[in-house]
Order: structure tokens, then C-alpha cells, then sequence
């Protein structure tokens, strides 16, 4: 069942309103296949009609209703002396009345193969009889609805969870959220829980939805409180809300939406869910520790950059997998599948998101990894080049002021180090490709595939 | 509460048990008593860690600084992570309930109830 209401305004006394073309977009919309449409009139003096849309023909059912309810004949209606509690601006229309009740209030339309059925010459009015006014039908949509694909996410539906959830919140902590999601992001983590909650038996879009939109507030609370310890001014191309509010504005909508987001996962009812994305949380926090601790010996070690970055981003990636296809009720062998996919897409996607620190064509400012001595593989394996190894080294010890960082970007770009990050990450997204191969899934294997290719693909 | 227990959930936060983390936890399990005594130790701890993690922060007060935070972080998210493995739901909600309200008294520089008392009804919460 799907409801809603038509509005129109009209401009002359009496006037046929052709509403077939709108009624065609709302059963399009709906994706209604095989069923019924219901419109009702809201209004005593509006009445509805199956017709040609001829204007000829118009006047001439005009002059039949003027000629069975003349305008101003004497209807009892009009004489205000006999009535009680009528409006200041009570119109004389008794002949609309008359003329409503040779109409009908009421009309169902059928609908086969998702078209409306209607017969060549059969155009669907509203009979306005006592115009110019604002006018509102009500609508019913009643039958087999089209189940979204599963290859198709309904995105669309995330944004709407999200916006809704910020809807309700205060404003002190709502606005700086919202900011920050209307500001974008690559919406990664919930299109990975919309597309994993396709997989099992119990694919519910509106629940994958409500789970994907928690998963993003959840990220988008950890960038908050990132962005403060990073002493970040910008992300996304806006003030950070540190930056904008203070760090103690930042904190608390942090906070808010760790406990918002986890609540709502909690309140989806399903214990293995919630434990999945509890678990990606107290990995990211660990290794957000981690990760400030290793700036001590900046840029770090491989082994050290693969821990973090686990943690960091990898963990949520393999939890939005894993917790989709959880709530989907996906075997235990695909939601393990699924789970290191994530892992390894999630690891790859770090990688390819160093490399557009030393990218001119990737829209972000160059180097401000390096500036803010961020974990960076391709700096850590021009550390270790043979040739420019020393000097970066040298560089990252000192100050590093526009200088320094325009220098080391050229060392890294010089030393080979894209390139070996680049082939190491597409040797994880091609691991994670072969994690899909031993799993039935239900027809989804190209688009994760896809999606896990594009995901590395950021340098331009 | 088991040594292993202990130990497993106390990884990189070693330090706080001696700095207001055990009081809290001898505290709160004098709040658990209903639960099945295997709960126990695991709801006294999640909410001390919860607690830590809010007073660690600066929540409500001035923003702690960029390392206090993230321990802070890893307490709430640590806490959270038990009460998720372990508390009934309508517990589960009440903690993050009790946080949102703190949260949102903050950032409206609004007094907020004391934290503790706030998770100790936290824990009372039925389905």
C-alpha cells in the first residue's frame, strides 16, 4: 500500500484539471505492478471524472451543469439568514453543490504490467465547480509492488534514514553533523551494508537501510573526534567541527552519535549485528591510539602502517560486509566471506586514500598527510628507498613548512614508492575478489567486485 | 572478576584501575546484583569504563587533550562493546540513552545529571 495526496490550484469557476499524466508518475514511482488507485476528492466541491480531454466537449458538459444547477437560482444553500455558523467569507455556491453531486468523490483507476489502464480516448479530471481555489485529492496505490532488484541499492533510501535521524536530534548536536554529512563522503561503508543485506534470505531494504545510515553516523563520529586530534581545519571542504565550534562542541557530538548510532543498531534486534559493529569500534579507537603513538617515530614501518590501518578503517569495511549480510540472515560461510573481503577492501581503499596525498589531480591540497604526519605507505617506502631514503628521512625529523613538504612530495613521487603502493593494492583487491569466489551470492559477485575496483581507483 | 577477564579487557588501559577505574567498578557491582553472576563483573566494568571514558574526555567540561580523548574514545567504546556482548537490550539502550543526554546537555553548555547515578539507573532498565 502506498498513500498520498495530489495538489493542484485552479483559475476559473469551473475548470477540467487533467491529472492522468501525474497519476501515471505516481504509479511509476511507487513501482505499483498489478493493482489499484484510489483518488477521492477532499473538498464538497470538486468532483472527479473519466473523460476526453477536448476542450469542446469541456464547455459542453459546462453547459450541461449550468443548464440542470443554474448559477444563482435560488439555492436554500446561498440564503446565509437561515443558516448557522458559516464563515465570513462563505461563498454563494449552492449550484457548485448541485453540480458536485452529479459527479463523484470518489474513482479507481486499475493498473496492469506497472501501467495505468486506460482506454485511448480516457483521460482521468478533476472537476473543479467553484474555482479559482488550492484543491487536494487523496491517493491510494493498492497491489503488487516491484521489489527493488537486488543489483539496484536503493542509495536514495540511506539519505533519507540519515536525514530523518538528524531530523530529531537537537540542534546543538544535529547541525554540526549535518553539516558534515550534506558535505558528502564516498558513502562506501553503507553501500556495502545495503548491497551485503541483498545476499540471505531476509532482504529488507527499509532494515538495511536503517542499519546502513547508523553505519555512516557511526564513521562520521569518528571523524569528528579525528579532526580534533589531528588539528584538522577542513575536511570535505568545510571547517571542521572542531575547527567551527571548539573542541568541546566536537567531543560531545562525537559522543552523541557513537551512543546514537549504536543504540539504533542495538534497537535492529539482531545480537550478531550489534556485536560486529561494537567490535569495528573498539578496533578503530584502539587504533586511533596506535596511530598517534607511532607519529613518535614517524613514518613508521610496514608492519606497523598494516596494524593501524586495520584497525582504523579496515575494521568498519569488514563490519558493514559482515553485519549486512547478518541482517540478511546470510549462512555463516558468506558472512565469513564477506567479512575478509571488507578487511582486505577496506586495508586496499587506505592505501589508495595515501596515494592521493601525492595526487595534483585528486581535488585535495598535496602533502597534507605529510603536514600532518599521518601513516602513509608510499612515505614509508620512500624511508627505505636506497636513494631518496636518507633525505626523507632527514626532512620528516625537522619542521615541515610548505618547503619541506613540497620536497618530500617530489622525493615519494621520484622514488617509486606510488607505483609498489599502487600494485600492492590491487593484489588486496584482487584477494578480496577471490574471497568471493567460494560463496553463493546470489548474483552479486560483479557489482562487489566492481565496487571493490573502483574503490582503489581515486588517484584521478 | 576472573585475572583473564580482567586482563583481556583491561589491554591498554591497564593504568586507569589504579586511577578511578576500580573504584568505580566496586561501585557499580553493588548496582549488578540482579543480573546472573556471571553478568556481573562484565555490567560493573562496561559501566566503569563508560564512566571513565565520559569524566577522560572533558565531556560537559573543558575538551581534554587530543591523547586523554582517545583513551577516553577507547574506554566508551570498550564498555559499549561488553554491554553489547552481554546486557539485555533495554540495558544496552539505557547506556546509550544516558550518553546522548549528557552529550546533548554538553553541547548546550546545559548541566547534565552526575554520571554516575545516571548509569547506575542505566543498569535498572527492564524490557
Amino acid at each position: 500500500m502506498s498513500a498520498g495526496r495530489l495538489d493542484f490550484a485552479t483559475h476559473q469557476s469551473t475548470q477540467f484539471v487533467d491529472l492522468t499524466d501525474r497519476i501515471r508518475d505516481e504509479v511509476e514511482r511507487s513501482g505499483l505492478r498489478t493493482g489499484r488507485v484510489h483518488l477521492q476528492s477532499l473538498h464538497t466541491t470538486v468532483g472527479l471524472a473519466v473523460n476526453e480531454n477536448e476542450p469542446l466537449l469541456h464547455r459542453d458538459f459546462q453547459t450541461m451543469l449550468e443548464r440542470i444547477a443554474p448559477t444563482g437560482a435560488g439555492y436554500e444553500h446561498d440564503d446565509f439568514t437561515r443558516r448557522f455558523d458559516i464563515a465570513v467569507d462563505e461563498p454563494v455556491n449552492g449550484h457548485a453543490h448541485c453540480r458536485q453531486l452529479l459527479l463523484s468523490a470518489f474513482l479507481t483507476l486499475l493498473v496492469e504490467d506497472g501501467r495505468l489502464v486506460l482506454g485511448r480516448w480516457q483521460s482521468v479530471f478533476a472537476v473543479e465547480l467553484d474555482g479559482p481555489r488550492h484543491r487536494e485529492l487523496a491517493l491510494q496505490l493498492e497491489g503488487e509492488f516491484a521489489r527493488p532488484r537486488r543489483n539496484e541499492m536503493p542509495e536514495s533510501l540511506v539519505e533519507v534514514e540519515l536525514t530523518r535521524q538528524l531530523m530529531v536530534d537537537p540542534d546543538p548536536i544535529a547541525a554540526p553533523m549535518r553539516r558534515l554529512v550534506e558535505a558528502g563522503g564516498k558513502r562506501l561503508r553503507p553501500k556495502l551494508v545495503q548491497l551485503t543485506a541483498g545476499i540471505g534470505p531476509r532482504n529488507d531494504p527499509l532494515r538495511a537501510a536503517e542499519l546502513a545510515a547508523a553505519v555512516e553516523l557511526l564513521h562520521n563520529a569518528t571523524l569528528i573526534h579525528d579532526d580534533y586530534v589531528d588539528e584538522s581545519t577542513h575536511r570535505r571542504g568545510r571547517p571542521t567541527v572542531a575547527a567551527a565550534e571548539g573542541p568541546e562542541r566536537a567531543i560531545a557530538v562525537g559522543d552523541y552519535y557513537f551512543a546514537k548510532a549504536t543504540r539504533l543498531i542495538a534497537e535492529m534486534g539482531n545480537p550478531a549485528v550489534t556485536s560486529q559493529v561494537a567490535q569495528a569500534l573498539e578496533a578503530i579507537c584502539a587504533s586511533q591510539i596506535d596511530d598517534v603513538a607511532l607519529r613518535g617515530a614517524y613514518p613508521g614501518d610496514r608492519e606497523s602502517y598494516l596494524r593501524v590501518i586495520r584497525g582504523k578503517t579496515a575494521s568498519l569495511f569488514a563490519a558493514a560486509c559482515a553485519s549486512g549480510a547478518l541482517l540478511s540472515e546470510a549462512t555463516p560461510e558468506v558472512v565469513g566471506a564477506l567479512r575478509r573481503y571488507g578487511d582486505l577492501l577496506g586495508t586496499a581503499f587506505q592505501m589508495a586514500d595515501d596515494m592521493v596525498d601525492f595526487s595534483p589531480s585528486s581535488g585535495k591540497p598535496v602533502g597534507l598527510d605529510i603536514r600532518q604526519r599521518v601513516l602513509s605507505l608510499p612515505l614509508i617506502y620512500a624511508a627505505e628507498d636506497r636513494e631518496v631514503g636518507p633525505e626523507v628521512r632527514r626532512l620528516l625529523e625537522g619542521a615541515l613548512g610548505d618547503a619541506e613538504v613540497g620536497r618530500v612530495t617530489e622525493l615519494v613521487t621520484a622514488s617509486g614508492a606510488l607505483p609498489r603502493v599502487r600494485k600492492e593494492a590491487d593484489a588486496l583487491i584482487e584477494e578480496a575478489v577471490r574471497e568471493l569466489e567460494s560463496v553463493e551470492l546470489d548474483g552479486l559477485r560483479p557489482v562487489l567486485v566492481g565496487l571493490a575496483r573502483s574503490a582503489v581507483d581515486r588517484t584521478s | 572478576m576472573s585475572v583473564q577477564l580482567l586482563d583481556r579487557e583491561l589491554d591498554r588501559l591497564e593504568g586507569l584501575w589504579s586511577d578511578g577505574l576500580s573504584e568505580a567498578y566496586r561501585d557499580y557491582l553493588d548496582a549488578v546484583q540482579r543480573f546472573d553472576p556471571d553478568l556481573q563483573p562484565r555490567l560493573a566494568l562496561a559501566a566503569a569504563l563508560i564512566e571513565l571514558g565520559i569524566r577522560l574526555q572533558g565531556l560537559g567540561g573543558r575538551a581534554a587533550p587530543p591523547t586523554t580523548l582517545l583513551v577516553g574514545d577507547l574506554c566508551l567504546a570498550r564498555g559499549s562493546r561488553i554491554l553489547a556482548d552481554n546486557a539485555p537490550l533495554a540495558v544496552q539502550v539505557a547506556f546509550a540513552k544516558a550518553v546522548e543526554s549528557m552529550s546533548t546537555a554538553a553541547a548546550s553548555e546545559q548541566p547534565a545529571p552526575p554520571v554516575r547515578s545516571l548509569l547506575r539507573l542505566s543498569l535498572e532498565a527492564e524490557g
